[in-house]
């Protein structure tokens, strides 16, 4: 929309959005590298000489924050996505297979989860969790997890379900095979791109996220990433620069995964964005 | 029905578990004057409902809630729009652009919340760089009653704008480039062509951008407990989830939370259901 008349117009302005967008996250990033004095005093200067002291002073904690929370995060982030996978394109398959009214109506009652924020079930949650000895537990989170996220695992397959021919499994069923071999072996491997999607992005979601493991956890019983980040700036608050040294580590694994599976991202985003 | 109980049943029975059951208890909290370290636990009827809108924390986190909501629709949305629009054509550099604007989408909230808390305290980045641009006093950004609500509505914004440059960004693919081009011939200029032929092609994309943001934003509650914690003064930043969990979770005023809990979740639904309504037939006339 810039015209012929100047063509250099377009990228000159995207570039300088860009740089004055992405100045928060270099300003994040430098300071890493830098020692406590120089981030207030200078917190957009170049880390010269860069220091690996923040860094090494997170992976050293006596208390071992960083390695608890990140391997809490590992387990429950995995054993989620894992178990979602699983349970939704289940469901999904069934939703879509078995159709009806019925069927509609607990999808729709699927798709109102969606929006549903965790602060309208997370007290009664808590009762339950407690009645079966798994508030503050790793395990309860997960299950949690499962049953707060299965509405969008079970809205990607399902929708996905949708294009794959019930021919195929028709032939395979008359062909002598069960209906969970005809799932795991036909129509699963088949649900690959949208088993991706679901794992993407609630591996995401479920690794940023806070509340959540912030209430059920408890502050007691460990941390995730994001609930230790969130400790370690009540202790220390004059050290922004271990602070931001825990970011950058604890936000690499999702950095690293965005930056290589981006296509997906935006795949699985804007799969309704255009009609058609 | 083996179908049902082998395929169907594992993943309803979670989720009713884990989220609908739970609605209906927390309903049942609400009409109660639940307070686990205060019993006896008495059934109260509506009283809860009647209160809250007469408590002034209540009504003041419903205005805090609603104005940053607004600001999270449209901020992102024009601003988003105005990017793809600059964003949308093809190459290395233009994708590389793509990724920064999306990046803070994926991270977590506690991340962006503490970069922020650091660019806007009164010895951060934003507050030197006035100084030296000549500004001698330069407002407390979070610290300020008067600027608190507005600085976490540029931080949420500025977290959610890649989403809605993403989004129309898919949008912008959709419409077709023989029909710009044929209206160009046609004499139509830029601003007519975007007006009657990109515009209404992009009516999914809003639709899109603009619930998610809705739902996003009016249950804003990390940033709030990382970056403002309710304050500075009394609410002036505490929205409606943050104060479900401060009285059930830390007053322990537990049917009380519920009722706010459940007024949350009619308002949103509420508003979710008129914002599509309004929208999707926006969409159909196309």
């Amino acid at each position: 929309m810039t015209g012929d008349r100047a063509p250099w117009l377009r990228p000159m302005v995207a570039l300088a959005t860009s740089v004055l967008f992405f100045v928060p996250l270099y300003v994040a990033l430098v300071n890493v590298f830098k020692d406590g004095p120089k981030i207030s005093e200078s917190p957009a200067s170049l880390p010269i000489p860069p220091t690996l002291d923040n860094v090494r002073s997170v992976l050293t904690r006596p208390d071992r924050l960083f390695w608890v929370s990140l391997t809490n995060s590992v387990v429950i982030t995995g054993l989620s996505i894992i178990i979602l996978t699983v349970l939704s394109a289940m469901l999904g398959h069934y939703l879509v297979r078995a159709g009806g009214r019925w069927s509609r109506v607990v999808m729709l009652l699927l798709l109102s989860g969606l929006m549903i924020p965790p602060q309208v079930i997370l007290l009664p949650i808590t009762r339950v969790l407690q009645t079966l000895h798994l508030m503050t537990t790793v395990q309860g989170l997960v299950l949690f997890n499962v049953g707060y996220y299965v509405p969008f695992g079970v809205f990607v397959f399902a929708g996905f379900m949708r294009s794959i021919p019930v021919e195929l499994e028709e032939a395979a069923a008359i062909d002598g095979a069960g209906r969970a071999t005809v799932f795991w072996r036909v129509v699963f491997p088949l649900l690959r791109p949208a088993s991706a999607s679901v794992l993407i992005f609630l591996g995401v979601w479920i690794w940023n996220d806070f509340l959540n493991p912030l209430i059920i956890l408890g502050p007691g019983q460990g941390t995730t990433i994001t609930t230790g980040i969130y400790r370690s700036i009540g202790q220390y608050q004059a050290d922004f620069g271990g602070v931001f040294a825990m970011m950058l580590l604890a936000t690499l694994p999702v950095l690293v995964f965005y930056l290589f599976l981006q296509r997906h991202f935006v795949k699985g985003l804007t799969g309704g964005a255009t009609k058609g | 029905m083996l179908h049902f109980l082998t395929f169907g049943a594992p993943g309803i029975a979670v989720y009713v578990c884990f989220v609908l059951a739970p609605i209906v208890v927390s309903f049942g909290y609400s009409l109660t004057n639940y307070n686990p370290f205060n019993p006896p636990t008495e059934y109260v009827g509506l009283r809860n409902y009647r209160l809250l809108f007469q408590d002034p924390e209540f009504l003041m986190s419903l205005r805090v809630t609603t104005i940053l909501t607004v600001i999270v629709v449209v901020v992102p949305n024009v601003l988003g729009l105005a990017i793809a629009l600059v964003l949308d054509r093809r190459g290395w550099f233009y994708n590389a652009l793509r990724t920064v604007f999306f990046t803070p989408v994926v991270l977590s909230t506690v991340v962006v919340s503490i970069i922020w808390v650091r660019l806007m305290a009164d010895d951060g980045l934003i507050n030197q760089s006035l100084r030296g641009l000549g500004v001698d006093d330069p407002p407390g950004w979070l610290s300020d009653p008067s600027y608190a609500l507005y600085s976490l509505g540029i931080i949420l914004s500025w977290q959610m704008l890649g989403f809605c440059v993403v989004v129309y960004l898919a949008g912008l693919q959709g419409v077709p480039g023989d029909l710009l081009e044929a209206a160009a011939i046609d004499g139509a200029g830029p601003v007519a062509r975007f007006r009657h032929i990109t515009w209404p092609m992009l009516a999914p994309a809003l639709t899109i951008n603009t619930v998610v943001m809705l739902i996003t934003a009016f249950k804003v509650y990390d940033h709030v407990q990382v970056i403002t914690k309710g304050g500075p003064g009394s609410g002036t930043t505490a929205t409606i989830a943050y104060n479900v969990i401060q009285t059930g979770f830390v007053a322990n005023r537990q049917g009380y939370a519920s009722a706010m809990a459940i007024t949350m979740l009619v308002i949103i639904a509420g508003a979710t259901a008129v914002v599509l309504k309004i929208l999707q037939r926006r969409e159909v006339q196309l």
